[in-house]
């Protein structure tokens, strides 16, 4: 598919950050009974301040920028996790985001429970998935744990299992963020070329890394992100080199 | 609405998935596991028709007057209670992955109504016999009466769903709200006066009709006449007739009762998506 794009225009996220993380309706009753003049109850904050941005088909897309900068949740943006607060967010293709641990395991249920939800969420359906079991198990060398509840896995272990699900379902849109990338050294060697498969076949990819050479390596194109804003966007030597002498 | 059937369709799958993976813990992980699910009502209805058949005596067939409303009460407020706590729960999933946020409480809806309709058909076989149960015609109107029921629970339930996301001390709320309907709904006693057949010899009289010795008797409802309008306002008054009619009287549920019911349920159903709607989109910051 040639027409794969994800197009960003002028999107702004404010977060509300409240002061008590969970409100109770006690406490609005109250206030509102007592009329207690309080403070805002939260603080806004713009993780997005009208970002604009087009990635188009073969393109390899890398994000740098400071901690808070809004890398993640630009990701987080593309992936319809976080509704924009005004702006459009429009992607074209089967998108899969490879954020934090898991790709939206349940730690209740087991390995193989998780591989056939995570299947179904990506729009496969059990039979589809049974096809991939075997090899998602065997490369992630999980096959013993098959049947544990995700909740008794190491973190590792549960990254190494979404990575193996999400490499065998071949996504066209990937979205990556370097939390995403760790394990043992065993397994990051072994990762690594499949990953670069999984990149090489993949029409889009954006990468979230703190990691320069990762950007380099991966990379066609390369924006950096400060305050929400994009602040310079060209080719990844040029965009390191400037984001480097800025800090 | 349309977007949002279209949306909730497209993720089909993983609510296939929610149910099936939620009906095998529950069904298949313990030995007893379907038949935990049947213990409890039919527990609780003989505790109930024990009890309040003291209270309430001379009712007939009390067990199946308790059957015929404790299935359906336990289906709404499980779904409830379950629905209240679903996008709450899926915190981890959420914020990792995008979903339609409806389909958290309609999962939680479909499950509970796989184990309503399997607990009323399995006590029905098994008290049924004793409990005076007849099979009639009027039982063809169940499927409308478990499409208003399931209507009627997904719209609470989806708003259950969105308020306890705002305010964490909803769960509370409802436990009071559902322990209050529970008294206010006529399930362990009935709304209206119910009439005994009489019993005796049938005997043939002079002008050659059959009757029976002895008088019908009426068995008097708890509450006083002139208060039975305002239960009736309750919308789940008119949903349990959809089921205690055709299931104890042996009989259709009137048509207020059915109009009220197909309409109670479409509203509570278009409020929850409309709620649904309008907050949706900000859950995730408040997660």
């Amino acid at each position: 598919m040639g027409d794969q794009h994800i197009t960003l225009e002028d999107v702004h996220l404010r977060f509300r950050m409240y002061s008590t993380r969970n409100r109770s309706l006690k406490e609005v009753v109250v206030n509102a009974l007592a009329r207690r003049k309080y403070g805002k109850p939260f603080t806004e904050i713009n993780a997005l301040a009208g970002v604009s941005l087009h990635v188009a088909h073969g393109e390899r897309l890398g994000i740098v920028g400071d901690n808070g900068a809004g890398k993640s949740t630009m990701l987080k943006v593309i992936s319809r996790i976080y509704p924009p607060t005004s702006g459009t967010v429009r992607y074209q293709g089967f998108l899969v985001p490879l954020l934090e641990v898991g790709i939206g395991f349940n730690f209740e249920l087991s390995g193989l429970e998780n591989i056939f939800l995570t299947g179904a969420i990506m729009g496969f359906s059990r039979k589809e998935m049974e096809k991939r079991v075997d090899s998602i198990l065997s490369f992630s060398e999980m096959r013993d744990f098959a049947n544990t509840p995700i909740k008794y896995y190491s973190s590792g272990m549960a990254q190494r299992l979404a990575f193996s699900i999400a490499t065998e379902i071949d996504p066209e849109i990937l979205l990556l963020d370097e939390v995403f990338s760790v394990g043992d050294i065993h397994w990051m060697e072994k990762a690594k070329s499949r990953m670069q498969t999984l990149i090489d076949r993949s029409g889009i990819l954006v990468l979230v890394s703190h990691d320069m050479k990762l950007i380099e390596q991966y990379c066609t194109r390369a924006v950096w992100l400060q305050g929400g804003r994009i602040v310079a966007d060209g080719k990844p030597a040029e965009i390191i080199e400037r984001y480097r002498a800025s800090t | 609405m349309t977007g949002q059937a279209a949306e909730v369709w497209r993720f089909r799958e993983v609510v296939k998935n929610f149910v099936a993976q939620d009906l095998k813990v529950k069904y298949r992980r313990s030995a007893l596991g379907f038949l935990w699910s049947l213990m409890n009502p039919l527990l609780q209805m003989i505790v109930l028709s024990t009890v309040f058949s003291l209270i309430f005596h001379g009712i007939p067939n009390f067990t199946l007057y308790i059957l015929s409303g404790i299935v359906c009460w336990n289906f709404f407020a499980a779904s409830v209670d379950g629905c209240a706590v679903s996008i709450l729960g899926a915190e981890s999933m959420l914020k990792r992955q995008y979903f339609p946020k409806l389909i958290f409480p309609l999962s939680t809806v479909i499950q509970n109504l796989v184990t309503f309709v399997l607990s009323l058909s399995v006590l029905l076989l098994i008290v049924g016999p004793f409990s005076g149960f007849r099979v009639t015609t009027a039982l063809a109107v169940l499927p409308l009466s478990f499409a208003c029921m399931v209507c009627f629970t997904l719209g609470v339930g989806a708003i259950a769903a969105v308020a306890t996301v705002h305010f964490r001390d909803m769960q509370h709320l409802i436990t009071v709200f559902l322990g209050a309907m529970f008294y206010l709904t006529p399930i362990i006693y009935p709304l209206d006066d119910k009439t005994i057949p009489p019993s005796g010899e049938p005997t043939v009289t002079a002008s050659g009709a059959v009757e029976l010795t002895g008088r019908a008797e009426v068995a008097k409802g708890p509450i006083p006449p002139q208060y039975r309008k305002y239960f009736k306002i309750n919308p789940l008054f008119s949903l349990l007739s959809m089921f205690q009619r055709p299931i104890y009287d042996g009989m259709l549920p009137t048509r207020l009762e059915t109009a009220a019911a197909v309409g109670i349920s479409l509203a509570s159903l278009s409020a929850g998506l409309l709620v649904f709607r309008r907050f949706e989109g900000g859950l995730i910051f408040r997660l």
